[in-house]
């Protein structure tokens, strides 16, 4: 099973500011060959609150080991579950709930 | 090329098993667009430019890309790209590594221009940031001094 990201979501203001880090080794295609195992990295990020997407984002190799993104959006939110999904190249996928504070 | 066909292939079944029915709505850059993330129209930022939004003719202004000056590492680079545009897609792109499109974006209606996320670079170089808003590109460029190459090197 993957690890679980650490996510922090805090409103303030109508603004919701997302702090997140999922747990991957991002092994770029170069890094993978090296290590002689199979290149793997996150390729795609999305965030909804309830149903609706807050953040998506599609990814390459460039992106650090457990990455570490933020971002922002609006709307009232605050108590809401925040679900933060990301998908690999082999097709993992992992999903994180944690509520809007 | 053999093992490029075969990755690509691997990279065919990969997307195919990531059409998720709930992200219906959402644009899955990496599939859609996958000549700007692989392929030979990869490498430099302007043909990674065009082949994501048709264009690599950009407007240099309301955008910010914050990045360091100087990387100490190179394996974690942090980025803050923020624009007040009401941009649809936004990009990030750099020439210090073999494929030139970092990660692209899609805003959604609440959303807010303005993230931060960790990259790699193997070497120096420039990084791009590029917001889509209606037919115009608008980008900032910022030049990222690397003293330890970031792809595990």
């Amino acid at each position: 099973m993957a690890k679980k990201s650490r996510i922090k979501a805090k409103e303030k203001k109508g603004i919701t500011t997302v702090k997140a880090m999922a747990k991957h080794d991002m092994l770029s295609y170069d890094e993978a060959k090296r290590k002689k195992v199979e290149a793997n990295f996150i390729t795609s990020i999305i965030a909804k609150v309830d149903d609706t997407i807050v953040y998506e984002v599609s990814t390459s190799q460039f992106l650090s080991k457990d990455p570490f993104v933020q971002f922002k959006f609006k709307g009232e939110n605050k108590g809401k579950m925040l679900t933060f999904t990301w998908v690999d190249l082999k097709g993992n996928t992992q999903t994180d709930k944690k509520k809007i504070k | 090329m053999n093992r490029r066909n075969f990755l690509s292939l691997g990279l065919g079944l990969g997307a195919a098993a990531i059409m998720l029915p709930s992200t219906l709505s959402a644009v899955n850059f990496r599939e859609t667009k996958k000549s700007a993330f692989e392929g030979s129209k990869s490498h430099t930022i302007n043909d990674a430019m065009t082949e994501l939004f048709g264009t690599s003719k950009t407007v240099e202004k309301n955008v910010k890309l914050k990045a360091p000056d100087i990387a100490e590492n190179g394996a974690v680079v942090p980025l803050q790209v923020s624009s007040k545009l009401a941009g649809k897609t936004v990009a990030i792109f750099q020439d210090a590594n073999p494929e030139s499109l970092v990660a692209v974006f899609t805003v959604p209606a609440n959303g807010i221009i303005d993230y931060k996320l960790r990259i790699k670079m193997a070497k120096t170089g420039t990084v791009t940031a590029v917001v889509q808003d209606g037919d115009t590109l608008f980008s900032s460029t910022k030049m990222v001094k690397v003293t330890a190459g970031g792809c595990g090197g």
